[in-house]
């Protein structure tokens, strides 16, 4: 058994369920900080956002750790990414704009459920979950899932 | 696909359970107004592009707003008067504490009632007597890019409080902290006070 790609897979699934309960937490910070991207206007969404996406990052990180529906989990995980690292970027680039300073010194709490982060390291860690799933999606990460080896189906 | 289904339906699921989940339909923004690009604690945001800070200072961006409201911004120096102000032990003049439960239990502004303006049902019954008694209201958050006492006034005088009542002390207590005013930590009078510098 390919240990490290048990270890990618736990880590990412560790990570969104980390992500995803400090926010769920805290809803109404998260609220608050998901309001600061003006993305959308009705408070219905908003609310709905700010209520759904950090649970959903729970079950999606359950998901991994249990390793159930590995490469589906890390599809949906690569569609959230890409679209929220784009909106993190921006925002850290109207920051930067705003205050006049290096790119990497704009600090700020994107809502990501991590605290207050630079955004060069902001935008590293995001990278690196982007590879993770990118990888799971590929198939890797099927060890010691609850599919594949504890109710022992073969894989297509 | 089906991950996207079940986790949504895991999601609002897990909201509604939850005693800290949102209600969907309640608008948590009375006051509408977004801040795309919020000024950083010590630095200057004058001209912002695409946000609504241009050409106008954070200080004056906000008095704006409260104007538009029909809301009154108090400064650092009319709020201290109002807390030294006799009519203030009398409960005529009230201060309003409009953040969290565990902000508040770190220290507010002596006397100061707490009302939390996403938790609105938990409060009203204990802030909506003493409002309606109240001659001036001062309604404060943490300062600086906080526009929770907006929000905060702005649910009040839904309910019933007269605008002219509302004042919203824009600097916090954040900026009360700094002018070295007494702060009481924990349970409204609790009698635990700090920084009585003046």
């Amino acid at each position: 058994m390919d240990a490290s790609t048990v270890l990618a897979r736990w880590l990412l699934g560790a990570a969104f369920l980390h992500m995803g309960l400090s926010k769920a937490l805290h809803p109404v910070d998260f609220l608050k900080l998901l309001r600061q991207y003006d993305i959308v206007q009705s408070s219905l969404l908003l609310n709905s956002m700010a209520a759904a996406l950090p649970w959903f990052e729970v079950f999606c990180g359950l998901l991994l750790l249990l390793g159930i529906a590995v490469r589906g989990t890390a599809l949906t995980l690569m569609v959230m990414l890409v679209p929220f690292t784009g909106l993190v970027l921006h925002r850290a680039l109207l920051l930067q704009s705003a205050l006049a300073i290096p790119f990497c010194a704009v600090k700020f709490d994107c809502g990501c459920g991590t605290g207050e982060e630079f955004i060069c390291r902001k935008l590293l860690e995001n990278f690196l979950l982007l590879l993770l799933s990118v990888w799971l999606l590929l198939g890797h990460g099927r060890q010691l899932s609850l599919r594949f080896n504890l109710l022992k189906s073969s894989p297509q | 696909m089906l991950v996207a289904i079940f986790g949504a339906a895991f999601a609002f699921a897990a909201n509604q359970i939850s005693p800290l989940g949102l209600a969907l339909t309640r608008d948590y923004f009375p006051s509408g107004t977004v801040h795309s690009v919020r000024p950083v604690a010590g630095l200057k945001v004058s001209q912002v592009p695409g946000t609504n800070f241009e050409a106008l200072s954070p200080a004056q961006s906000l008095a704006a707003q409260m104007k538009e409201r029909g809301l009154q911004l108090l400064d650092d120096r009319q709020a201290a008067l109002l807390f030294h102000d006799p009519r203030f032990k009398q409960d005529i003049i009230v201060f309003i504490d409009a953040r969290d439960e565990e902000h508040y239990q770190q220290g507010h502004v002596p006397g100061a009632y707490q009302f939390d303006p996403y938790h609105p049902e938990k409060y009203f019954n204990t802030v909506l007597p003493v409002c309606q008694k109240a001659e001036q209201i001062v309604v404060y958050c943490n300062g600086g890019d906080c526009d929770d006492s907006e929000s905060a006034a702005l649910l009040l005088r839904d309910v019933g409080i007269s605008n002219q009542k509302l004042f919203v002390y824009g600097g916090g207590i954040a900026e009360w902290q700094t002018n070295s005013l007494p702060v009481e930590i924990g349970a409204r009078n609790s009698g635990n006070l700090r920084n009585m510098n003046k």
